[in-house]
Order: C-alpha cells, then structure tokens, then sequence
C-alpha cells in the first residue's frame, strides 16, 4: 500500500476539487495550470481546508475519512508545510521561527535541532536577525528548516522558489532533493513550471481543472502521456490527432490529416480507434535531405524551415511539413547549440525530419473532449 | 501661590472609571473584535452596527437607556439591589458602565483592523507545526496585533476619561463619588469657580495628547 492516498471532493464555489492520486517516500510533483487546485490539495493534507468527502493517507495513518467522522487537526498531523509565501514569522528571529514546531521539548533538545538545521541548511551566522533582515533564499531555507524542525514524515512545498532568481532556485531545488533523500521523506512539490517539475520530481501528478488527470512515475508519465490534454499539458507540442489504421507486433500506424506516421505499439487501441500521434520536440530529428534517414520504421517527413526561437541551450525550429500543403502543418523541433552551428540550420530552409517510431506515442482519443 | 484648584478626588473617580471602563472594553472588546476580524457568521454586520453605534449616538441617549434598564424603575434593577445587593445607578460603576459602552468601538474597531491585518497563513502554518489554535492566538496572532490593540486601549481610554454625557446621566455629578473632571468643568462653570473649570479644562487636555501620543506611537511601530 502506498505511503500517501489522497481521494477526496471539495466544492468551493463553481470549482469542483476531486484529487485521487497516490505517491510512497519520494517526491511527487503536482503540476498544472494555476487554479487547477493543486495548492488546495497541499491546504486540505495540512489539514487547513475540510473537505466534503474522501479519504487522505499519510505515512503515519489516514488524517481524514468523511465516513469515520476522522478530522485530524492540523496540529496534530505531522506535515512540514511551506507556503508560497513562506509565511515566516516576522516578529521571531530565524532560529525562533525554525524553533517554533519545537514548543514544549527541552530547551537543550531545541538548542541542539536548531542548531543542526542551520548548519544543515547554511544559515551559520543569521540565527539572530529578523526574517526581513535576510536575502530571499535564505528566507526559504529558513521556511524550509522551521518545517522539518519537528521531522515530519511529509514535506508540502507550495511553489517555494517561484519568487527566486533561476541561479538560487537551482541551488536550491538540488538541495531539497537531496535533503528529501537523506531524511527520507515523503515531499509534494507544487508547481506550474515544467522545467521545474522534470529536474524534482520521481512521479508527477497531473492536475487540471480540479481532478488529477495522470499520476505515475515522472519517465512513464512524459513517455505514455494518457491523453491528448496530459500530453498539451506537458508541452509535449507535436500532437497529431487521427485514426488507427493499422497494428502489427512492431507498431501502431496512425493516419492524420497531413500525414501517416508510426508509433509505438504499446497500448490499446484497436484498429479505427480515434487517436493521436505525439512527439515531444527535442525527440524529433533534424536531417539533411542529401542524407536520408536509415531506419525503415521509423517517419521522416520533407519540412520547410519558417521560423525559429533561441531558447538559450537550444533553437526551438517551426517546421512546415511539405505534403501537407496549405492546411499548415508545423513541427516543432528543438536543436541544440552544437548540431545547430554544424549542421548550419540557418543556412537553408528545406529539410527533412525523422520521427522514430520509440519516440512517437499513440494517445488515445476515445472520450477525451479536447 | 496659585491656590490648588483641582479637586483631587475628581482625579481619583476619574482615573478609576476610566480604569474600570478600559478593562471592560478589553475584556468585551478584544474577544469581540477577534470574531469580526477571523469567523463569517450570522448576524455578523447586526453585531457590526451594535458595536459602532455608541459613536453615533448622543451619550446622553446611552445613558438614558443604561438608567430605564438598571434604575430601581426596572426589573432588573430591582433584581440586582434587592436579591444581589448591587447597586449600579448613581455610582462609580455605573459611570464606569456608561463610559465603556461610549467608549468601546473606538477599541473593537483599532483591535479587529489589528486582527485582520495579522496574515491568517501564519496562523496556518503556526497550527501545522504543532500549536493549538489557543497557542497560535498567544504565539502569533497577539503579538503581531499588540500594537495595535495598544493604540486601541488609548483610544478607548482617552474616550472614557473624556465621557460626560452618559456618566452624568446614569451616576449623577456627587462630588467624590460620581463626579469626574469632565463634570467637574461643566460643575464648576455652572458654580462660577473659574479656577477650577480652568486648571480642570487644561489637565483634560493634557491627558488627552498624551493618550493621543501614545496612540500614534504605537500605531507607527505597526507600521514599521
């Protein structure tokens, strides 16, 4: 049975809130748009927002069961919560805010727990100052520090370094890492960032729209996304909708508007089943058309070269695909610095794109609306 | 030598009726002012204009109706003189009664602006680590308010010392026992002492810019 199980509704208003996911001592990333209710979800594990029904599992046991009356109250729950905001309390130092989930221990046992935790943490030096008498990442580790005083089993963290400059926020986020697997916790990560989302997380929760639309491991969930709003979701850009027209051991054939293509054949779509095709950019693969592509199964499709974007490491390439004439059809292709400059991208606009047949995954479309 | 015009009882019943009168606005008033500022409930705006009205009203209406509801004319009056031995009208304590109820929306008002302004996320975040919402109140909520709630009670006091209208009505104007400064002005100018109602006067005013100091005062360090 898994560490953590959230299952639970919560009406506020015209936002219906139906989380169900599960996660064991890793890290779990809730990622979606803002106002999916992914930091609800964070408040009613807390224990800070009641919902109307359902069931919510931590490591320690359930802290909430509509059915048994169970109401767990916050204090009483054993969860490290750091808000967006971090919420630092402004009028205690930095070692009394980290101290503060410590009340009513011996003040040795404090003394020695805070201690630890700026070393820890590399706040040596600022236990004296006010919250607002220190830089913005040192105000996170402080929120960090003050909620794992206590060792709690579960770490909620609330976009924590979404108010950060990136060089802080990598720093940061390795730190987390590593600090989750060192005390072995459980930690939920809140974020809207997929950049963010892929460098944390080991399984990833999907959230739109209040209901969580995917949860599983981070590789599974960006390899198999389970639908065409996931795959959008994780920015997954080339989704090609259309229909099954053939399947073999070897692979899943889809035809789309513009073109046929090959996919994975894992799945369970059926022949004629609606489908989409779907290649996230930095797998397609730039060719020259002097050069052809070897591998017999996999797409290569004729394309034009109509715009293109620096990303910093990589050139994100529009691709018009050629045979499908005026209903435009683009691919995106993301090429990094090196294979750019040699291949010299710039300096001609046709080419030739291959999308292998492990890198292109066959949705299904059944009853998905979008 | 200026002769000593102030009668130094009027001091002593001004200090213990505004004394009293401040401790009640606290003891209502904070409680009070916490619910308006953190819990959503029925008839919470009647509350709002009940608690507000005394700023509005002519005190000698407050005090009017405190007189009808505790005189010896009302049942309760008589229940609290006949079987419990009070007596509220033409003391010290119904001075004090009448100046809390003028005086208290100056304190619930400062206070529940000083509750609201307390970010209830600390509070939040206070009871995930392991506080009871009584421990977060003394933790958070008080301390980040207190000054606030400091500006409130000067307020609240600087009001009472101050009342006339209600006092008079509902205790009277005894020297020693009822009689405050502000009656003792309002005393002396009627009896011609014009020393009295001088010295009287300027000594109001003085307690008045100090509470008004410190009221500031505190509301600055909020704002820090």
């Amino acid at each position: 049975m898994a560490a953590l199980s959230v299952d639970f509704e919560k009406r506020l208003g015209d936002f219906h809130l139906r989380p169900r996911f599960d996660a064991d001592e890793e890290l779990i990333v809730l990622l979606g748009p803002s106002g999916s209710g992914k930091s609800l979800t964070l408040r009613a594990i807390a224990g800070l927002l009641r919902p109307d029904a359902g069931r919510i599992e931590l490591p320690s046991g359930a802290v909430f069961d509509s059915r048994l009356g169970l109401d767990v109250p916050p204090q009483a729950r054993s969860v490290g919560y750091v808000v967006q905001d971090l919420a630092l309390f402004p009028h205690l130092s930095v070692a009394e805010n980290i101290a503060f989930g410590l009340h009513g221990r011996p003040k040795q046992e404090q003394r020695e727990r805070v201690r630890e935790l700026v070393e820890l943490l590399g706040l040596e030096g600022l236990e004296r100052r006010l919250p607002r008498e220190t830089s913005g990442g040192q105000q996170q580790r402080v929120a960090l520090g003050r909620a794992l005083a206590a060792r709690p089993r579960v770490l909620l963290l609330d976009e924590p370094f979404s108010a950060l400059d990136a060089p802080i926020r990598n720093a940061l986020r390795r730190e987390v890492t590593r600090l989750r697997r060192q005390l072995g916790l459980l930690a939920l990560f809140v974020t809207h960032d997929l950049q963010e989302a892929y460098a944390l997380a080991d399984r990833i929760a999907i959230y739109d729209g209040g209901s969580v639309l995917q949860c599983g491991p981070r590789a599974e969930v960006f390899r198999n996304p389970a639908s065409v709003r996931v795959a959008h979701l994780l920015e997954a850009r080339n989704i090609f909708e259309g229909r099954v027209v053939s399947k073999t051991e070897a692979y899943t054939e889809i035809e789309t508007p513009w073109f046929r293509v090959r996919a994975r054949a894992e799945g369970r779509l059926a022949p004629q089943a609606r489908a989409a095709a779907c290649v996230r950019p930095e797998h397609v693969i730039l060719l020259r058309p002097d050069r052809p592509h070897t591998n017999q199964l996999d797409t290569t499709l004729d394309v034009e070269l109509v715009d293109e974007v620096p990303t910093g490491n990589n050139h994100r390439l529009y691709l018009r695909v050629v045979q499908a004439g005026d209903s435009q059809c683009i691919i995106e292709a993301d090429v990094p610095a090196h294979p750019y400059q040699v291949m010299g991208v710039a300096s001609r606009r046709d080419w030739l794109v291959a999308l292998t047949l492990e890198e292109t995954v066959a949705i299904p479309m059944g009853d998905d609306l979008t | 030598m200026i002769p000593l015009a102030i009668d130094a009882e009027d001091i002593r019943v001004s200090l213990q009726v505004a004394g009293l009168a401040t401790l009640i606005c606290i003891v209502v008033g904070l409680p009070m002012a916490w619910l308006l500022a953190r819990h959503q409930f029925r008839g919470r705006t009647l509350v709002e204009v009940v608690v507000t009205l005394p700023l509005l009203l002519p005190p000698t209406v407050v005090g009017y109706y405190l007189l009808r509801a505790l005189g010896a004319g009302s049942p309760f009056g008589r229940f609290l003189e006949d079987e419990l031995g009070i007596r509220i009208v033409f003391t010290w304590y119904g001075a004090a009664l009448a100046a809390a109820i003028v005086s208290i929306p100056f304190l619930i008002r400062t206070s529940q602006s000083a509750f609201e302004a307390v970010d209830s996320e600390l509070e939040g975040v206070a009871q995930t680590l392991g506080r009871s919402r009584i421990g977060v109140f003394r933790a958070i909520t008080f301390p980040l308010a207190a000054r606030g709630i400091a500006a409130g009670v000067a307020l609240a006091f600087a009001r009472a010392i101050g009342e006339f209208g209600a006092t008079v009505v509902v205790a009277g104007n005894i020297p020693g026992r009822t009689r405050t400064l502000p009656i003792s002005v309002y005393d002396a100018v009627q009896a011609g002492d014009i020393d009295r109602a001088n010295l009287t006067a300027l000594l109001l005013v003085g307690i008045s810019v100090a509470s008004l100091l410190v009221f500031s005062w505190s509301l600055l360090l909020v704002r820090r």
